[in-house]
């Protein structure tokens, strides 16, 4: 009796959703249980309705289905995820493509206020924030505070550093909070050191540090 | 020399440069996982045309995957000729926008009879992404990945998810197990959808 | 790999079809290698990047090693060429890790200077690539000046003013944190 229903559930569903929200689903065939998948469906179905990705929301169902999560887990994290995509979508726009609201989600999910999304979106108009995004989400699960990981891709991705470079500041974050420096430390010492290098950009070796004037922090 | 060393200071700064300097334990090993991908006295010339991508992919490994990433983008175009038996082929490579550039992964486990790759990029299915061994129990592979932030882990022998050492941990609900994240930059090409 | 085969040995191998005995080229090399490439980037995963792809390269292009027993000052060309295109890429953060790490916690001990280490590469990255270059290939690998014009493919007399005004740069950078130190 219950399986019936279940069954018209799905149908019901499967009707109703556009083909490409079906083409998303369809990859959630056999990895996960009937009720499991129609409850995914569902919330995939609404997702899109508000205008955000479907897929991430399926990898989220198909990584929980790998790792023998429950039922009632893997609706959960897909729930939340929605949540978070949402929220990235105020925040960055509804021009953002599905690889920005992944990236601005896992920063809103690390703690990143949505005003640094909003001043990144901001600042940037038409550019691709990906990189900035996943810099910021990545330095506060190394253990830099929320706000100074904001607020240093911010100075930095202003300042004109891009994509590759922004990585290679992460990295270097991480070296030195594997070296035993605290974490917020390491963020705000690296980026002093990159705000002064670009602004020595252009002195002349020949003039030393004594002529150059004191730059403000 | 030909010159007298004249200056102490000199001679101290020179003294300090010259000594060891660090370098990760696996270096020679990933070295030669790179190595193997190729024959040797091939692909001078496809160096010289090699450019930079504009779609940048940057792998968790420091930057040294963006070498083997690059390295991938070369032999890409050479396996359509000779296809290696030891690791699969990207299926398209470009340095164009919107397109897909490799990024290697690499997990060092000796002791693993099987290692896998399972993530977003994949449907989180470890049968979609085995991984090669190589001979000092680094296990590698490469796939091609549009721009992007993508979660992942290792699935050793089949049942053990393991995120990866080197890499940044993704935040959210992980099941339990902890993933890791990959960053790939570079234009999009979607225009105001999804990829 | 033998302890006692040269370098020529490992190359003729290689070349002959036995990939592992690149191996032995890597395990011979890669030090001085990270030496001269973490003087000349001043980051160490840049540094690590610029060796590696070195190293590669060498692999693939070992046909156009024409003395094999010459392996080392071969590979340096190459290694000096990475280094001059990723230099070409603008870099974030010339600090050093120790230093930062070391301003947070107690001073660093004795018999080890992170602070005049640190001092020298903040110097370093100062010079013009070419002067820097020049420098280190001069004062840090040894060679000389026929041996430095053949590698970077410049004049001898351009290459001598190069390492003059190094030092005399460095000189001036240096000698105000010497003449503090000596406090």
């Amino acid at each position: 009796m219950r399986v019936r229903i279940v069954i018209l559930a799905i149908a019901a569903v499967g009707l109703a959703a556009p083909a490409a929200a079906r083409a998303q689903t369809e990859r959630l065939g056999g990895r996960l249980d009937e009720r499991t998948r129609a409850a995914v469906t569902a919330l995939v179905d609404s997702a899109r309705a508000a205008g955000l990705p479907g897929n991430p929301l399926v990898n989220k169902a198909l990584e929980g289905a790998s790792k023998g999560a429950d039922d009632a887990r893997i609706t959960a994290a897909v729930r939340a995820l929605a949540g978070d995509l949402a929220r990235a979508r105020r925040a960055l726009g509804a021009a953002s493509t599905e690889a920005e609201l992944v990236a601005g989600a896992a920063a809103l999910r690390a703690g990143v206020a949505p005003a640094f999304l909003e001043r990144l979106r901001a600042d940037y108009p038409g550019a691709p924030v990906v990189v900035p995004l996943a810099v910021m989400a990545d330095l506060v699960s190394r253990g830099v505070p929320a706000d100074t990981a904001g607020r240093a891709v911010l100075a930095l991705a202003r300042a004109g550093v891009r994509d590759a470079a922004l990585v290679a500041f992460r990295q270097s974050v991480e070296r030195d909070i594997a070296l035993g420096a605290p974490a917020g430390a390491a963020a705000a010492v690296r980026v002093n050191a990159a705000e002064r290098d670009l602004g020595l950009g252009a002195a002349s070796p020949t003039s030393g540090p004594a002529a150059r004037p004191p730059r403000k922090p | 020399m030909s010159e007298p060393s004249d200056d102490p200071l000199i001679a101290r700064v020179a003294g300090e440069l010259r000594r060891p300097v660090p370098i990760s334990p696996d270096f020679d090993a990933r070295v030669m996982a790179l190595v193997r991908r190729a024959p040797p006295g091939r692909a001078v010339r496809a160096w010289e045309w090699l450019r930079e991508p504009r779609t940048l992919a940057v792998s968790p490994l420091g930057g040294l995957a963006m070498a083997a990433g690059v390295a991938g983008l070369v032999l890409a175009g050479m396996w359509s000729r000779q296809p290696s038996p030891v690791s699969r082929q990207p299926s398209a490579v470009s340095a164009s926008a919107g397109a897909q550039a490799p990024v290697t992964f690499v997990f060092l486990a000796p002791d693993a009879r099987s290692v896998a790759l399972a993530g977003d990029f994949d449907g989180w299915d470890p049968a979609r992404l085995p991984m090669q061994r190589e001979g000092s129990g680094l296990w590698t592979v490469d796939v091609p990945l549009a721009p992007g932030r993508y979660q992942y882990a290792f699935v050793v022998d089949g049942r053990r998810f393991i995120a990866d050492p080197s890499a940044p941990r993704a935040t959210g609900d992980d099941f339990g197990t902890p993933t890791s994240v990959v960053t790939v930059g570079g234009a999009a090409r979607a225009a105001g959808g999804s990829l | 790999m033998r302890q006692d085969d040269s370098d020529a040995e490992l190359v003729q191998r290689v070349l002959g079809g036995d990939d592992g005995a690149f191996a032995g080229l890597v395990a011979r090399h890669r030090d001085r290698g990270i030496r001269f490439a973490m003087a000349m980037l001043g980051d160490a995963a840049d540094a690590e990047e610029a060796l590696q792809d070195a190293f590669v390269r060498a692999y693939r292009g070992l046909r156009g090693c024409r003395e094999p027993g010459r392996f080392g000052v071969w590979f340096l060309r190459i290694l000096v060429n990475r280094c001059r295109t990723r230099g070409a890429r603008r870099r974030t953060g010339a600090m050093f890790v120790h230093d930062e790490a070391a301003l947070e916690r107690a001073a660093a001990p004795r018999g080890d200077d992170p602070e005049w280490r640190e001092e020298i590469e903040r110097a370093l990255t100062r010079l013009d690539a070419l002067q820097r270059e020049a420098f280190l290939l001069k004062h840090l690998e040894g060679l000389d000046y026929e041996e430095m014009a053949r590698l970077t493919g410049a004049r001898i007399p351009a290459l001598k003013m190069r390492v003059k005004r190094a030092c005399d740069h460095l000189r001036v950078l240096l000698r105000e944190v010497d003449d503090v130190r000596a406090e």
